[in-house]
């Protein structure tokens, strides 16, 4: 899923252009919201006793609870979630998808093999590693959205590349999604751990696009490259350059074809019918709706609907459903707080610096600089 | 080589206790104009703006630019141990990683010596446009400050609205509701009583008494305070602290959830 080892090497390499905040900070901010990883997370995680939630009939029901619950908690946060639901797979991804599914087939059989020996934490874990999202899944969170008056919005394909074109058109202030590659679609701010429980104290993350290619040295085409070499999830990698190597590489050669130019291809092998040019275009211009014909509205939500919808067959306590409901009522009567930063523009930044940061990025560039004087060329 | 004397360590500590509630720490740029501080607080609805005037201290010295990050609260623990009439100067070296505060008694007997680690600060420098304000309000600083901490007891949020005959501010919640109105003065006898409105269009603002409490606890450096509004921009209110600059609050209002 998305990028392999971005977080870890963002951190690495430009630590200022994460920001650690609380989720209150983020008031007064639209949030584009990555839906079917939300869903996902829901359904891993909101369980009871290890099972999921589930109606009279035993449909899960976890996902819901977690829009419900998860979704209120945003907008008492002040801010104004809009989901985004992923439309069809890109072509490119069939062989991820492929690989998921035969990796789920394996966590079947694994979890056949433990039901029979009774080994009830590894039932546990492969039960989750079944778990996917489906239509019928999708479906059901976008009607419950509609009766809580939250909008959202159907890409035409990755809902990733769609918030990021939001973010971009200055629709809404970030994506919000666990998946790095919102970052390789240009996504100018990202949060990560927005949908997290309040119980988890998990601090939300932020990731500023233009620090990211600021700290790395690139530019916007040069960063996709590089999270191709890395690992995505529309074309394979090439064997054996791990992050940093992507880094150097990325840095002395700036693309990937000058890279299969110059690079021993004995010891890294290309692989066979590398689509890696048709993977780059899927990130540069995705398939998306355009931002400005979206719009956007908040509405009020309809307390008899989501209690029809949730109670009864669902099995959801009526009256923690009429409270929920209330919050959203208040915190959509309670005016907003306007944000100072969204009408005095950050002129600059002086990023914080410690010294032991400091002499951590000499000892980097010294290496990256001896590494590339091998070849004889310096970085840019 | 960094220095700056004032005679008196008051107004050093009333500055401190105008912003310390708001911000944790910040960063005061010293270059040869003086000494400026320019930050958000942690919720950015707020921005401090402070001005000290290099001819306002009666010694001051600054060979080069210097920033310097400072926890507000162990400065200000720093000057709680300085008597008020006691003359106080800052020093410090270009690039050094510590201040120093020295306190004089005025009988040159008792001289004290603190030296504060400084910190490295995320600086974010926002631009703040020239703005023709629709209203400018000038009144009492005390009675703002009364104004502010009455209404607070009714509502979180109070709605400032000018029009030419006044300027009327005014809560509700669940106890009920209050409103203040002050009319223009006519005479001007003690112009630190007076209260003027200069009014191009009528404005009607909505603000979080939270931040207003807090920027009143700037009353202490000035008799006066005057408040700028325009509609659908961030209020100003300026405190001038006398022959040595002034501090000024921005606030963003509050919005009506329909705009949307």
């Amino acid at each position: 899923m998305g990028i392999l080892g971005l977080s870890k090497l963002i951190a690495d390499i430009a630590p200022f252009a994460i920001k650690e905040g609380d989720i209150k900070n983020f008031f007064g901010w639209k949030v584009a919201i990555d839906a079917s990883m939300c869903l996902y997370q829901f359904l891993i995680a909101v369980r009871s006793d290890g099972a999921q939630l589930t109606t009279v009939d035993g449909e899960t029901t976890s996902h819901l609870m977690g829009i419900f619950y998860r979704t209120i908690r945003l907008l008492e946060n002040g801010i104004k979630p809009v989901y985004v639901f992923d439309g069809k797979p890109p072509d490119l991804k069939s062989g991820e998808l492929a690989k998921r599914a035969e990796r789920r087939d394996e966590a079947k059989k694994a979890l056949e093999k433990a039901t029979e020996a009774g080994d009830e934490a590894e039932m546990e874990k492969f039960n989750r590693r079944l778990v996917r999202v489906t239509k019928e899944h999708a479906a059901e969170a976008k009607e419950l959205l509609k009766l809580m008056g939250v909008p959202f919005i159907e890409s035409p394909c990755e809902a990733e590349a769609q918030c990021a074109a939001m973010v971009k058109s200055g629709k809404v202030y970030a994506t919000a999604t666990e998946d790095m590659d919102a970052l390789t679609f240009g996504s100018s701010i990202m949060l990560r751990h927005l949908t997290f429980s309040e119980a988890r104290k998990m601090p939300v993350k932020e990731y500023f696009y233009e620090k990211v290619l600021k700290g790395f040295e690139l530019n916007e085409k040069e960063f996709i490259d590089l999270c191709i070499l890395l690992g995505c999830d529309y074309c394979d990698s090439i064997k054996g350059i791990g992050p940093k190597r992507a880094v150097e590489l990325i840095n002395q050669y700036r693309n990937i074809e000058t890279i299969i130019d110059n690079i021993d291809k004995s010891k890294y092998p290309i692989p066979e019918d590398w689509n890696y040019q048709v993977a780059r275009e899927l990130f540069v211009s995705p398939e998306i709706t355009d931002p400005n014909e979206i719009e956007l509205k908040w509405v009020e939500p309809d307390e008899e609907g989501i209690v029809k919808y949730l109670c009864g067959d669902r099995q959801f306590n009526e009256e923690r459903i009429r409270n929920g409901v209330k919050k959203i009522m208040k915190s959509r009567s309670t005016s907003t707080q306007g944000r100072l930063d969204s009408f005095f523009k950050v002129l600059s930044t002086t990023p914080k610096r410690k010294p032991e940061d400091d002499k951590k990025n000499v000892n980097k560039k010294i290496k990256l600089n001896n590494s590339s004087a091998k070849k004889g060329r310096k970085p840019k | 080589m960094f220095e700056a004397r004032l005679n008196a360590a008051t107004t050093l500590k009333k500055v401190l206790d105008a912003i310390k509630d708001l911000l944790n720490e910040a960063t005061f740029d010293c270059s040869d104009a003086g000494i400026q501080l320019q930050a958000m607080d942690n919720s950015h609805v707020s921005l401090v703006s402070l001005t000290l005037r290099s001819d306002g201290f009666d010694k001051f010295r600054c060979d080069r630019n210097l920033s310097m990050g400072m926890n507000l609260g162990s400065m200000s623990k720093i000057l709680k141990c300085a008597n008020n009439e006691d003359t106080v100067t800052m020093k410090a070296q270009d690039n050094a990683d510590t201040v120093t505060f020295m306190f004089e008694s005025q009988n040159h007997e008792k001289v004290s010596d603190y030296e504060m680690k400084l910190m490295n600060l995320d600086q974010e420098h926002l631009g703040i446009p020239e703005t023709d304000y629709s209203c400018v309000v000038r009144m009492p600083a005390m009675e703002f400050a009364r104004i502010c901490r009455d209404l607070s007891q009714f509502g979180e949020s109070v709605i400032i609205c000018c029009t030419k005959e006044g300027v009327k501010f005014s809560a509700s919640g669940d106890v009920g509701s209050a409103n203040i109105k002050l009319a223009q003065t006519s005479s001007v006898d003690k112009e630190e009583e007076a209260v003027t409105i200069e009014m191009q269009e009528p404005v009607s603002l909505t603000f979080a008494c939270r931040y207003l409490n807090a920027f009143t606890k700037a009353t202490p450096l000035s008799n006066q305070v005057q408040l700028s509004m325009s509609a659908d921009v961030p209020l100003v209110v300026e405190y001038r602290i006398p022959d040595l600059g002034h501090i000024r609050y921005y606030l963003a209002p509050k919005i009506e959830e329909d705009e949307s």
